[in-house]
């Protein structure tokens, strides 16, 4: 008994290091956030201070705002994963359903388009851009968005329609439902979870990207992680709006990415396991 | 929507046929299933095979961006390829990409088994504990790059004050190219380690606890029930995660990008980093093209070798 609350506290312990390796650049991107400029730059961490909203004020309300590369980032990664949600769900069934021989090439082509480089993705894409007249608008995000999460839908709810029990679409197409309701009334809310989960992981990839965002676009259409990326300048960089713009970036991704923590296996394995 | 072919066979069947029963290729083309797949395959066929061809003719030009809009391109054959084998900056930023993939990975696939073995361990607090250390793979990475630069700033940086006060290091780490390459993969290993963690409990959820427990009963100590229970049952959804991680460690490279922006001294430039400033930098389009190519055809290895591994637990085609 007593070799097992030893091994017991050991436990515990490496958790604690874990968690503070997890989560002391997270607080610490927060407690600077709403530091003054004098207690950001202080020589020795400052762990007590003055809280101050200064940073996100500025950030809101100063000149230079980032209300549009706000409005940038919601559109072009909501809009991106409104079409590769929908598209995938349809597509996703098809898959799941069909049976044919070249079945298997068709996923692969499909998976290897989501795993494509974007370094390489972003040359033809550039030019292509260019020449349609497309940069610096939020099309061209939107568009490259797409080239992730579209093959990244189909493949995931591929995987959350193929879960599904035949018998129950069986059933309906004895009632005299068609394919497409059958889809549409049963297996369609059936994969709720898969759906939301989906949403939620092209969400996150299209708000994170920097590479695209960085080089498709100008004033007008920037996002928010080339905002952040601009406040590193030639004369010096202003930690604090840093850390608040930081916070602002990550702290919605990572509550609605938690928010489907059971399905998130599913979806960032592309089907391939299980969870909980 | 009901306007498939009727298949003979399974006439006496009123529901006309389970899904997913086997079919001639040619009725699929006009099936349902096909007709429920064209919208997202016709444009993924647009946003993928336009731009590979495209980039394959690049690789065979001399590609170069005029002011505004303008492009011009001049053939050149083969000289992009010959060009990039007798490249020493390229072949470099192959090197480092391969030390960085080997470092940044097989960090993360030890300490992502090791945490998830811990977790599984964990009873009080377990649901909380996880949610906490799954956080990092949410932020973007361009946040993670610009946060480590801050958090190992000389001067204000809370990790580099720490390593000072307590001795071990310093001096100004993004500045050195060891202790730079080191925290650039520090900073990959904080983002991406929950991944791994995270695949791997799933696998370990999976387990029948009364094997491990059978095992116990038997004497078999926590070692021994690791080597020779745990781990061999586990080692499929391993290899899943690796190769997940394997396949974004190729395309994602804004961490380095704003950490240190491949130096100093180019000993952060990986390869994508190489390719963004040889097409956006120093304009030569065409020859990014043919390492962008290059790059792909290693990603395409991975994923189909991920394919084959799904195929083998039945998951996929």
């Amino acid at each position: 008994m007593k070799k097992n609350t030893g091994s017991k506290i050991i436990l515990y312990i490496l958790l604690l290091v874990v968690l503070l390796w997890t989560i002391v650049p997270i607080g610490w991107m927060l407690l600077s956030s709403f530091k003054s400029t004098t207690d950001v730059l202080s020589t020795t961490p400052l762990v007590v201070f003055k809280p101050t909203l200064a940073n996100y004020s500025s950030l809101f309300f100063g000149g230079n705002n980032l209300l549009s590369y706000m409005r940038s980032s919601v559109l072009a990664a909501g809009i991106s994963t409104i079409i590769a949600t929908t598209l995938g769900c349809f597509a996703g069934y098809g898959l799941a359903r069909s049976n044919f021989r070249g079945k298997r090439h068709l996923a692969f082509w499909i998976i290897s388009t989501r795993m494509a480089p974007i370094a390489a993705v972003i040359l033809p894409f550039f030019i292509g851009f260019t020449f349609l007249h497309l940069i610096n608008t939020i099309w061209a995000l939107i568009i490259a968005y797409l080239s992730f999460n579209l093959p990244f839908a189909i493949w995931i709810m591929n995987a959350f329609f193929a879960d599904l029990p035949p018998g129950i679409e069986e059933a309906a197409r004895v009632d005299g439902a068609t394919r497409f309701q059958t889809f549409w009334r049963i297996a369609l809310p059936l994969t709720a979870p898969g759906i939301v989960t989906t949403a939620i992981l092209c969400l996150v990839f299209a708000w994170n990207d920097y590479a695209f965002a960085v080089t498709f676009t100008g004033p007008g259409s920037q996002t928010l992680p080339v905002a952040a990326s601009q406040l590193i300048t030639q004369t010096g960089v202003n930690w604090g709006q840093l850390t608040a713009i930081g916070t602002v970036v990550a702290l919605p991704m990572v509550v609605v990415g938690l928010a489907v923590r059971r399905y998130l296996v599913r979806g960032l394995t592309l089907g391939a396991v299980t969870g909980e | 929507m009901q306007s498939e072919p009727v298949d003979v066979r399974r006439q006496n069947l009123k529901p006309a046929r389970s899904p997913g029963k086997k079919r001639g290729r040619e009725r699929w083309i006009s099936s349902f299933e096909a007709r429920m797949m064209l919208p997202a395959l016709v444009i993924l066929a647009v946003i993928s095979i336009l731009p590979l061809l495209y980039i394959l003719w690049m690789s065979l030009n001399n590609v170069t961006l005029l002011g505004g809009a303008g492009i011009t391109s001049r053939w050149l054959g083969l000289g992009n390829w010959a060009r990039m084998f007798s490249d020493s900056n390229v072949w470099s930023g192959w090197l480092v990409m391969a030390i960085y993939f080997v470092a940044t990975v097989g960090l993360e696939m030890i300490l992502g088994i090791a945490i998830a073995l811990l977790v599984h361990e964990v009873v009080w607090g377990r649901n909380l504990a996880l949610s906490i250390i799954l956080i990092p793979m949410f932020v973007a990475p361009v946040i993670v790059g610009l946060l480590g630069r801050f958090l190992v700033n000389p001067t204000y940086g809370l990790y580099s004050w720490v390593l000072r006060e307590t001795g071990i290091f310093t001096g100004n780490i993004l500045g050195g190219k060891v202790s730079a390459f080191v925290a650039v993969v520090l900073m990959d290993v904080w983002e991406w380690t929950p991944l791994i963690a995270l695949i791997t409990l799933a696998g370990l959820v999976s387990i029948q606890p009364q094997v491990i427990e059978a095992a116990r009963v038997d004497g078999a100590s926590y070692p021994q029930r690791l080597w020779h229970i745990i781990l061999p049952s586990i080692s499929g959804i391993i290899i899943v995660a690796l190769l997940i991680r394997s396949m974004d460690a190729l395309r994602y490279f804004s961490i380095i990008w704003q950490a240190t922006d491949g130096g100093p001294a180019n000993a952060t430039k990986i390869i994508p980093m190489r390719l963004y400033e040889v097409a956006f930098r120093f304009l030569h389009l065409g020859y990014a093209a043919a390492i962008g190519l290059v790059m792909l055809a290693v990603s395409i290895l991975v994923a189909n070798l991920f394919t084959r591994i799904l195929r083998e637990r039945g998951l996929a085609g």
